[in-house]
């Protein structure tokens, strides 16, 4: 391709030294851009700030006094959130089979460093109340919104009846501000699952709107003995002095990379501690709810045993040494704690500093476990060293194995199309991509991610085999189908970048990456397609409905990257 | 030459190579030898963005002609991506090699190196022109060297025969290659 070559390097070059200053006006006509989020009134007051930068990385020239093309938007002022609520940490709700719990979406307020901002929360809550249920119940959840828009309540990775899956416009009408709805929640897997938006979730889950649920399993023996359960929520939010940076009022901004946040959260707050006992075993259960952010969770020094992760229990526990964890993405790893002290849990990366060429080493510390003399009392080292097989698990896959080599059934290639992109951010992509890393850890240009908005950037799902793009795709199975698709992530785009792909309903199984087969298999809702690579998944499609297939990077599903597929009852009539 | 100019000539064919193959002619540029159109983009599996192009050095009489490349694939892990505690990607690099001559009493040896050279991994004599190894590194050399039989040290001391780059040594374009030219290619081992 023409972008490789050298001609083109140096003309982007060129092009960065001469494009003049303010190519896109910052002008923007707020009354002409149309509202497309219901309540949302705020924007017209709301201004942009520029995101705060990394210094030791040059603006970009071209880029100065640029902003992006949607008009800004914030709840509220931090002077009209004074008179909210204060967020409040999560609460266990513990439910039995039939039970109802109520669950509003409202605004809070939330302080960080020393002002008050105003956020979302569920019931008040950041995270969302803690739903803990046993495998094979069924819930409700009466729902009622109370933020300044349109919301929903997608059920992450429950295999629930498709019209409680919370897709707007397919499974049921937003709920407008005031309104509410019923969800009928059904838990056939144990696990770890999560509740968020499915309506502009780069400015609703990201201002708070998030809460796991926790489904025992009906096997006493299913996992081993540990002395304490923590529940981990990991987000990170994008602040400077004046609080959480606006969002695109109809479309939103970040749109290449995603919005990164400089502030990283567990459990809602950037400064959670833990205290255990020495010789502690405790087991963390992970949720990345991040908008953009893949994170490489460490334990100090200590060795990690990987039990679960998303549908299922692995079929082997294993040993690791960190846990990197996508967005929507879910672990569930047993830690000891040795030796008396503090152990800071950290998210440990190789971060990209493009204009130097170079990777550096990079550690935000996500919470601190101090660890106190006194031993704990009831000693649990045997358990934790041992490693189980689950039989169980593996027996369930044991029936899929013969789908296994079956042809693929289809292909889709991961891409994005852009149009009036600020010339200089297009130069200087074209630049960047001589090498693209499998998986980007940081926003390393943070000014042209923040400049390209829904507006300019749509992310792309193609069907290989028909050319058919996004939700103009709907593939049709029938209920008991099992389905092999593959995703190649080209490198061959404008912007190429790992995406973490979710699909509603299913549960499926990594069955490869670039050909290589997997080999301690677990039950998947979502996982990472790194750039340049090809994953084959295989899809059992136990659960009628339409349902969804999409990135679960905030920015990139809002800019599109989502396609749908039916899953039919059996003996239903077959389709076009 | 400078050194500059045959690492560029040497960044330039590899991204060529790695380009789509059906595009490999870029108005104004020649490119000649067999790495022009050595590996394609296809959707097919196997990472071939990321293969490593072995390119002889032709400091070995009769080794002009060898080839070699490196696949790189992600190790076995739990994860689907495979990551140190320090967040270094770990790779299988699975190197291969053809055309090499036989030479009695010598091994062909492969390396592995940071770009600095301060970190300098002896993998191992080729069998069969194969070898593999896990890679703990973003940004790596892969290097093969002619060595006495059975001699093992920590540090090459027979002649380069090939070397090639992790496509992450891309990444040096905006300091590195552009008007800037400050990389010190020298230490890379291109001379
Ligand atoms: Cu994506």
């Amino acid at each position: 391709m023409a972008r490789y070559t050298l001609n083109l390097l140096c003309g982007a070059l060129v092009l960065l030294i001469l494009v003049p200053v303010d190519v896109v006006a910052q002008n923007h006509d707020h009354a002409a851009m149309g509202h497309d989020m219901g309540g949302m009134a705020a924007g017209d007051s709301v201004t942009w700030r520029m995101p705060p930068m990394d210094m030791s990385m040059p603006m970009m020239p071209g880029m100065h006094g640029m902003n992006p093309s949607a008009p800004a938007y914030l709840p509220l002022t931090p002077q009209e959130a004074m008179a909210l609520p204060d967020a409040r940490p999560r609460e266990l709700v513990t439910m039995a089979d039939g039970d109802t719990l109520h669950l509003h979406a409202m605004m809070v307020k939330r302080k960080i460093g020393d002002r008050h901002f105003a956020m979302f929360g569920y019931n008040g809550q950041i995270p969302g109340p803690l739903i803990r249920a046993p495998q094979g119940s069924k819930v409700y959840v009466h729902f009622e919104n109370h933020i300044d828009q349109a919301t929903t309540v997608h059920w992450h990775g429950l295999r629930l009846d498709n019209r409680f899956d919370g897709v707007p416009g397919v499974t049921q009408a937003p709920v407008e501000q005031h309104a509410s709805f019923m969800y009928e929640l059904k838990f056939p897997d144990e696990g770890l699952y999560w509740y968020h938006p499915h309506i502009r979730e780069d400015i609703q889950q990201d201002l708070g709107l998030y809460g796991n649920m926790l489904v025992d399993p009906s096997r006493e023996d299913a996992l081993p003995r540990v002395n304490r359960e923590e529940v981990f929520v990991l987000d990170d939010l994008l602040v400077d002095g004046s609080g959480p940076l606006p969002y695109g009022q109809d479309a939103p901004t970040h749109a290449l990379m995603g919005r990164f946040g400089n502030l990283m959260l567990v459990n809602g707050v950037p400064d959670y501690r833990m205290s255990v006992k020495k010789g502690e075993v405790v087991r963390f259960f992970l949720t990345n709810v991040a908008n953009a952010r893949t994170f490489n969770v460490t334990f100090g020094n200590a060795k990690i045993k990987v039990i679960a992760s998303d549908v299922s229990r692995f079929e082997r526990e294993q040993w690791v040494d960190s846990v990197p964890i996508a967005p929507a993405e879910r672990y569930i790893v047993d830690v000891r704690f040795k030796k008396p002290g503090d152990v800071a849990i950290a998210n440990t990366i190789q971060a990209i500093n493009h204009f130097r060429g170079e990777f550096y080493p990079h550690v935000d510390t996500l919470a601190i476990v101090s660890v106190a003399d006194e031993p704990v009392s009831t000693d649990l080292s045997d358990e934790y060293l041992a490693l189980r097989t689950n039989a169980d698990v593996v027996e369930d896959i044991e029936s899929f194995r013969s789908s296994f080599d079956r042809p693929v059934d289809y292909e889709i290639e991961l891409t994005l199309k852009h149009q009036n992109l600020p010339l200089p951010i297009v130069a200087m992509m074209e630049i960047d991509t001589l090498y693209v890393p499998p998986m980007e850890w940081n926003d390393a240009m943070p000014m042209m991610n923040w400049l390209s908005t829904g507006n300019e950037v749509t992310w792309v799902l193609r069907d290989v085999r028909s050319g058919r793009e996004n939700m103009d795709i709907n593939w049709t199975f029938q209920k008991g189908d099992v389905a092999k698709i593959r995703i190649f992530n080209t490198p061959d785009s404008f912007h190429p970048m790992n995406h973490p792909i979710h699909v509603h309903g299913q549960r499926y199984l990594v069955l490869s990456i670039d050909g290589v087969p997997t080999q301690n298999l677990v039950w998947k809702d979502t996982a990472i397609v790194p750039v340049g690579s090809t994953m084959d998944i295989l899809v059992d499609m136990s659960n009628p409905g339409e349902w969804m297939m999409h990135c679960h990077i905030a920015e990139h599903l809002q800019a599109g990257m989502m396609l749908s597929f039916t899953v039919e009852e059996e003996g239903t009539a077959g389709s076009p | 030459m400078t050194a500059t100019s045959i690492l560029l000539s040497v960044v330039l064919t590899l991204s060529m190579s790695l380009a789509n193959g059906a595009s490999t002619s870029a108005p104004g540029l020649e490119v000649s030898g067999d790495h022009a159109n050595a590996c394609v983009v296809a959707s097919l599996p196997g990472p071939e963005y990321y293969r490593i192009d072995l390119v002889p050095t032709r400091r070995l009489v009769g080794s002009a002609s060898v080839n070699g490349y490196g696949d790189v694939y992600f190790a076995s892990s739990p994860f689907g991506v495979a990551l140190t505690s320090t967040g270094h990607y770990a790779y299988d690099l699975k190197v291969e090699v053809s055309g090499l001559r036989e030479r009695s009493g010598k091994e062909y040896v492969l390396w592995v190196t940071s770009p600095s050279l301060d970190e300098i991994h002896r993998i191992g004599p080729l069998v069969d022109g194969r070898l593999s190894t896990r890679v703990e590194m973003n940004k790596y050399l892969v290097v093969l060297t002619l060595e006495d039989a059975g001699v093992t040290s920590n540090k090459w001391q027979g002649p380069v025969v090939m070397r090639g780059m992790s496509r992450s040594g891309l990444m040096h374009t905006m300091a590195g290659h552009g008007p800037f030219e400050s990389e010190p290619c020298a230490q890379y081992g291109y001379r």
